[in-house]
């Protein structure tokens, strides 16, 4: 049913359009900018052809951050797209298989021309597809990323930390306020993941004249208990829990057959920060494992928190996870976004998006812990600022603000970050 | 420390041993290698789950679980493997494979991937044994495993229509013509075979974690403990699930290997296979 048309005299539609504009223009201000333009106009002019690479059938679903992201770019698209220009975003599934990681990304990036990659999300991806990337001189904006290959990449930046910082900001707040003096580091034995971000938390900890052991456990492991029983048998007296969050709740289930939830201080990097883990854990864990998180809680009063939860309700599955990686893949759309409304439509194409979303620097948003920034650098580590929440009987609890995290590793990264101005300090 | 670590093993190997034995079971009676087994498993562990969230009694749960994978267990023996009785076996085994991606998928479907935990009453339960507390899940999957291998071996052993099984076994065109009903006697199979599925999957989904794939996927270390025994003899299966077991938990203990315990079915079925055949010699006609 197509509405009235109203008949205005020539002169009577800017001027009701001013009276309007001025009526509505203290409403307007104090209403919270939703996404892009935010005109309510649809989009219809050239789409801009965006990618996501994500690990959405395997042993896990990894992509949350990408449905987010195709959320918030469901909004552009709604209320003005980029300067009348809608984001065609295409999700690629790589089943966590590299030769099929290897095969989408070539799809997207040599057959679709895509001008950027927005919220990949993967364990095989970033290994597979860094040097297609940095060839093909695509920049990716990621979101969760999980692999060494994704940090250390010239063309990668994510907007969630990784297993590394999120150990080490773990470890850090057991040293400080549990007391933990040797950890088991319990990972998944995958050289890029487990193994490296043990290996680093380890290293971090002999620093500080502590002791670390690794504890590794293969994905395909069945039964957790033998790995529990390695990580008691290694004397520690805290279990980092650095696993995906099936394993680490089987591992704390074989840790609960044993009664062992007094007898070892708990802690855990942001895996176990999602939503039901409070209540499969049981009361037995409540107050009991603390966890790293890499982005703000869930339940964040800012103004990013609330926009995320806004779009989410209004244009997300209602099963789409609202997790950590869906706070990511957030800001990696907005960043993306933000970078990209700066910028003369008629000149939207890979390398001048790649060009921009490089020079991204002191990007603030209250979902995350700091500033963030893409740079020019081989490697790519911008949020390594953390809080740490406790599992309770039905949710979590905030048991810190925002801390930033120590050691060696993160050193040169902030020097790299003074140098050259990334991060407005 | 090496006992606490046998002991651990032991649960895990009984639930190799007893998949095996459910696997040998069906392969006698009727040539297929049911690769759908773990699924069948995967589909009353996650129902059980379900209706424990539901709140339903744990009895309801378990019923469910066995009657769950009992009754697609034979439906399918029923139903479709007879259409494919007189092909080759690897077409049969991959039909059964189909059989499992199918489930797997409907699993999949309403169960999402999300953070889920089965526990059972029998968790509570439990004894202490040189150091570490085993539960009252794990004593029993040892003992089902133990009671259960005798009872199947009985059965066929001793009553007619285990005889009738023994009999498809050895010569199923010859028992067909002697008048053996092969339709009701391969559909028994297909019920055991089922509630031994559903069983072990309960167990599973307890020990390990009620995930459609994993538990779909640990049809696999049980064929190994099934290769062991040949595919045929149930005592060397149950031998070799525990054998699998007990060693994929002790080897936690040696360094360099522990990270790679996982491997440890297959390279027990591997060394077994080479053993039980190096006498053979490949020749110009075949074997000899």
């Amino acid at each position: 049913m197509s509405k009235p048309k109203p008949s205005f005299t020539p002169w009577a539609k800017p001027a009701a359009a001013a009276l309007f504009g001025l009526a509505f223009a203290g409403s307007a201000a104090a209403a919270p900018k939703l996404c892009g333009l935010d005109n309510g106009k649809p989009a219809t002019g050239a789409p801009i052809i965006v990618g996501a690479v994500v690990g959405k059938t395997g042993p896990d679903d990894f992509s949350s951050s990408a449905r987010t992201a195709k959320a918030y770019f469901d909004c552009v698209n709604a209320n003005g797209g980029i300067h009348g220009r809608p984001i065609q975003y295409l999700i690629e599934d790589d089943q966590w298989k590299p030769e099929v990681a290897g095969q989408v990304a070539s799809k997207l990036v040599k057959d679709r021309g895509v001008v950027a990659l927005v919220g990949n999300g993967s364990f095989v991806e970033m290994t597979v597809n860094a040097k297609l990337y940095e060839q093909q001189n695509v920049a990716v904006v990621a979101s969760a990323c999980a692999v060494r290959e994704c940090f250390e990449a010239k063309n990668i930046a994510s907007t969630n930390q990784g297993p590394v910082p999120s150990n080490i900001s773990a470890v850090q707040w057991g040293v400080q306020h549990l007391g933990s003096k040797k950890v088991a580091c319990i990972g998944l034995n995958i050289p890029s993941n487990g193994v490296w971000s043990c290996n680093l938390t380890n290293e971090w900890l002999k620093d500080k004249g502590l002791q670390g052991v690794s504890v590794l456990m293969d994905p395909g492991a069945p039964d957790a208990n033998s790995a529990l029983l390695e990580a008691v048998a290694s004397g520690a007296d805290t279990m980092l829990v650095s696993l995906p969050a099936g394993l680490a709740q089987a591992f704390l289930k074989a840790a609960q057959e044993q009664d062992l939830r007094d007898k070892y201080k708990w802690i855990s990097p942001t895996p176990l920060y999602k939503e039901g883990i409070p209540q499969a854990l049981g009361a037995y864990w409540a107050g009991k494992v603390h966890i790293a998180i890499e982005l703000t809680p869930w339940n964040g009063t800012g103004p990013d928190a609330k926009r995320w939860r806004a779009v989410m309700d209004k244009y997300a599955a209602k099963s789409d996870p609202r997790d950590t990686f869906s706070e990511a893949g957030f800001v990696s759309a907005n960043i993306f976004v933000d970078t990209l409304l700066k910028m003369d439509p008629k000149k939207i194409d890979r390398a001048n998006v790649t060009a921009a979303l490089k020079a991204v620097k002191n990007y603030r948003s209250d979902l995350l812990c700091g500033p963030w920034y893409f740079g020019n650098a081989d490697f790519h580590q911008a949020n390594h600022a953390s809080q740490m929440v406790v599992a309770e009987k039905d949710g979590f609890k905030s048991e810190t603000g925002c801390f930033d995290v120590t050691g060696k590793y993160f050193d040169k990264i902030r020097a790299m970050e003074k140098a050259e101005h990334l991060t407005g300090n | 420390m090496y006992g606490v670590f046998f002991v651990t093993g032991l649960a895990m190997g009984a639930l190799y041993a007893l998949s095996g034995v459910g696997l040998v079971v069906l392969y006698r009676c009727t040539g297929v290698l049911n690769l759908a087994y773990g699924a069948l498993g995967a589909a009353g562990a996650m129902l059980a789950w379900q209706l424990e969230q539901w709140a339903y009694p744990e009895p309801v749960a378990w019923a469910a679980a066995l009657a769950v994978a009992t009754l697609l267990s034979f439906v399918y023996g029923r139903f479709l493997a007879p259409r494919l009785a007189f092909r080759e076996p690897v077409i049969k085994a991959v039909a059964t494979l189909g059989f499992a991606l199918v489930i797997l998928g409907i699993l999949n479907y309403f169960w999402v991937e999300a953070p889920r935990r089965l526990s059972l009453s029998t968790d509570d339960l439990g004894l202490r044994m040189l150091g570490v507390r085993i539960t009252g899940t794990r004593v029993l999957v040892v003992m089902a495993t133990l009671l259960m291998t005798l009872g199947i071996t009985l059965f066929l052993n001793r009553t007619r229509i285990g005889l009738l099984m023994r009999a498809l076994a050895s010569q199923r065109d010859l028992a067909s013509m002697l008048g053996v009903p092969v339709g009701r006697v391969e559909a028994t199979a297909w019920l055991i075979s089922g509630l031994l599925a559903g069983f072990t999957g309960l167990m599973f989904g307890d020990l390990v974690r009620p995930n459609p794939g994993a538990l779909t996927f640990l049809v696999i270390p049980a064929m190994a403990a099934a290769v062991v025994g040949r595919l045929q003899s149930l005592s060397l299966t149950l031998a070799g699930g525990l054998v699998i077991g007990v060693a994929e938990s002790m080897a936690t203990l040696v360094h360099p290997i522990a990270a790679y315990r996982s491997a440890t079915p297959f390279i027990v079925a591997t060394l077994l296979l080479l053993w039980l055949q190096r006498k053979r010699r490949l020749t110009f006609s075949g074997q000899d």
